[in-house]
């Protein structure tokens, strides 16, 4: 094995193997240690939320992963393929904005299939909105969709004041039917006040300096056609989680409609909802 | 109990039952382990092997699992290197195959070699002559690559990835597996050769032995194609399997349909250079040995059907089968040819360890016969237990088949959908029914 142990010989194929193993050897300790390197780095610098993210959109369902312009007929078939940020997605900008369409009034009703969605918000597709304040804040909280199927939630826990959010990190913490989940965050910014008793749910957001705006979220005409999309996966959910055939086609969510299915996976059926791997 | 473990949005089956389902291979596992226990305390006179029939059903067993497991580096290959990103769906299943096969391969090896507490030997002073030197490093460094790639595995379990570092160094790792499969594909491209290489070099085994290509035998890059033929028919097998089990869906038809052509191809070229390998020590090799290759078939056990078996029916047959479109899309069709696939691995190296050693190579030698022991088998069952178990773990807790969720998901979105209404073709009656009905009286 080595020049000073028995049975080594310095003849041309016993080096020549001897230095095959040895660099295989290397190359694979060497590439460990540079994961284990980048690891560290990494970790230091807070990049595992950016990560949880990137690794949970990857295994997301193919529906759950359309690119919002099918919403809105620009597009007949895409699936985003920017973790839906389309801040720094290239064919998001092809596209004139919405504000400068001629929008029917009917697609900015605030009653989207019984969901209270004002047309002055803008929505995040992990069932956030934003509203931006008089004083350049956000005001970030849950919609009503989300609001809806989490139902009466055992614990939550709001990121705490002062702390950051980041896009598509961990926003609130909620337990609820035996799901154990985390609310993505809608914007970067750091946390400045919580709701008051008026709803619970809603956080103050100073936005970050360097944050890039909220043309990620979902705006106006997009709306409807997101919610009819999210009620369609709803279903399908549910019919995997073992209850089957449900909710009509056309139909509305009844309120607190839990109780109506004790026995289904509302782990599965939540994490599908809220984009949790 | 344990649904904070399971992958969100699959189904597994109770606790209880997986329980028991495990119990029958922990019982195989036990008996193997006594085995084990009974060759390496007392020694290999547990065994059947002696100093003549040298290789038994370890060896044998040992070469057709390595040859199986190919499928680890071969889709690691494909995937990785050549990008075929279709191949996502089957790499989870392919490196716990790849692992178990090899991790078992070298136990058992360990098993039969005896004083494990020596085995460091064979890296300290190693004979770089020796065929056996470089299957054993190269063994030894896959595992480790095979052991790295099946890290990323665990730690996308649930809970596990909700510890930042752990969730972090997976995400690392996954980056930098394309090294790792490069680094297989050497290893494996090496190891599979020197197995083959080991019987062509017996000069004194003229049934095995082969004439040079280079500085390997030719039977050191046949091992290494029916490896890369056999890999992939094995992967397509296991998965089926564990859809028959798990009753559910796992993987999608075109990915099947995809390492069934893959195993043809590689099947096809296997054939051809085994064809002109076999005709070459027929016609050269065996006869300049100074023995007439008919006459290591004239024995009733090993007579010509076993070539035309290995060749034709377990070689050309499923080979012309994969590459046909038309009979890929036949679930039947391609799981019978890749088992004929996975077959023909097995009786070729059956061929090269067993029928080797039975025939007489002396005139005053007799045809031998062996059976291998109650301890023998039951050692090697041992690696099926625990193969067995190692993949109903990580099944369970992990997520094997990328697709499963989404082929879920799709078989629930076809069961909502109304089923599709097409007007009937009316029958002979029903259309004079209507006539007369519809006409004036």
């Amino acid at each position: 094995m080595l020049p000073w142990v028995y049975e080594f010989h310095w003849t041309p194929f016993h080096i020549i193997f001897l230095s095959v193993f040895f660099t295989v050897f290397m190359v694979v300790a060497a590439t460990l240690t540079t994961a284990l390197r980048r690891t560290a780095k990494a970790h230091a610098t807070g990049a595992a939320e950016a990560i949880l993210w990137h690794s949970d959109f990857e295994d997301l369902a193919p529906a759950a992963r359309s690119c919002r312009h099918q919403f809105t007929g620009d597009v007949a078939h895409r699936q985003c393929d920017h973790a839906f940020d389309c801040r720094t997605c290239p064919l998001h900008r092809t596209f004139p904005p919405l504000e400068g369409r001629g929008v029917s009034p009917l697609t900015l009703q605030e009653d989207v299939l019984g969901f209270a969605m004002p047309a002055d918000r803008m929505y995040h597709r992990g069932h956030t909105w934003v509203a931006p304040d008089n004083e350049g804040n956000y005001l970030v909280g849950l919609d009503d969709f989300g609001k809806r199927i989490i139902g009466t939630a055992d614990a939550k826990e709001l990121p705490p004041v002062g702390s950051r959010v980041t896009v598509n990190g961990t926003g609130w913490k909620v337990r609820t039917h035996k799901a154990a989940l985390r609310i993505l965050s809608p914007v970067d910014g750091e946390v400045t006040a919580h709701g008051g008793a008026e709803d619970a749910w809603t956080l103050k957001v100073r936005p970050a300096e360097n944050g890039n705006g909220t043309e990620h979220l979902l705006r106006g005409a997009e709306v409807r056609p997101w919610i009819m999309r999210e009620m369609e996966r709803l279903q399908v959910s549910f019919a995997t989680a073992g209850v089957g055939a449900t909710l009509a086609d056309g139909g509305e969510l009844v309120p607190d409609f839990h109780r109506h299915f004790p026995k289904a996976d509302w782990d599965g059926v939540l994490g599908q909802m809220f984009l949790e791997a | 109990m344990d649904s904070l473990l399971i992958p969100r949005g699959v189904q597994r089956t109770t606790f209880g039952r997986f329980l028991l389902w495990l119990l029958p291979w922990s019982a195989l596992l036990l008996v193997g382990l006594y085995a084990i226990y009974l060759c390496l305390i007392e020694g290999l006179y547990h065994t059947n092997m002696d100093n003549r029939f040298a290789f038994g059903i370890w060896i044998f067993l040992d070469l057709t699992v390595i040859a199986l497991g190919a499928g680890a580096f071969f889709t690691g290959f494909l995937l990785y290197i050549l990008r075929r990103t279709e191949l996502k769906a089957v790499i989870n299943s392919a490196v716990i195959i790849g692992l178990i096969c090899y991790s078992g391969a070298v136990l058992v090896l360990m098993v039969d070699v005896g004083q494990p507490l020596r085995a460091w030997f064979t890296f300290w002073h190693p004979n770089t002559h020796s065929m056996l030197t470089e299957v054993t490093f190269c063994l030894t460094c896959y595992l480790i690559v095979l052991l790295i790639e099946y890290i990323p595995i665990v730690l996308k379990n649930r809970q596990l990835r909700q510890i930042p570092k752990f969730l972090v160094f997976e995400f690392q790792l996954h980056k930098l597996m394309p090294v790792f499969a490069g680094i297989g594909t050497l290893l494996s491209f090496f190891h599979q050769g020197s197995l083959g290489g080991l019987f062509g070099v017996l000069r004194g085994r003229p049934f095995a032995f082969r004439e040079e290509l280079g500085i390997w035998p030719s039977t050191f890059f046949l091992f290494v194609i029916s490896a890369a033929a056999a890999g992939p028919s094995f992967i397509m097998l296991t998965t089926r399997l564990a859809e028959a089990v798990t009753r559910k869906r796992l993987v999608r038809d075109d990915v099947y349909r995809f390492l069934g052509r893959v195993s043809g191809i590689m099947l096809i070229a296997y054939v051809l250079l085994k064809t002109v390998d076999t005709l070459i020590w027929i016609n050269s090799t065996s006869p300049g040995s100074g023995f007439p290759a008919f006459e290591f078939y004239a024995t009733r056990s090993f007579g010509t059907w076993i070539l035309f078996t290995e060749i034709v029916l377990f070689g050309l047959l499923p080979a012309l089968v994969l590459l046909s479109d038309r009979m890929r899309r036949n679930r039947r069709v391609l799981f019978t040819a890749g088992a004929l696939v996975c077959c023909g691995v097995l009786l070729n190296r059956f061929v090269m360890t067993i029928q080797t050693l039975a025939l007489p190579t002396l005139p005053f030698d007799a045809f031998l016969t062996y059976l291998p022991s109650w301890e023998e088998v039951a050692a090697f069952l041992f690696v099926i237990a625990y193969g067995m178990i190692l993949y109903s773990v990580t099944y369970r807790y992990a997520t094997v088949f990328p697709q499963e969720k989404e082929l879920s998901m799709a078989r629930a979105d076809a069961a909502e959908a109304p089923a599709p209404s097409f007007p009937r073709r009316p029958s002979f009656v029903t259309a004079l029914i209507d006539r007369f009905a519809s006409s004036k009286l």
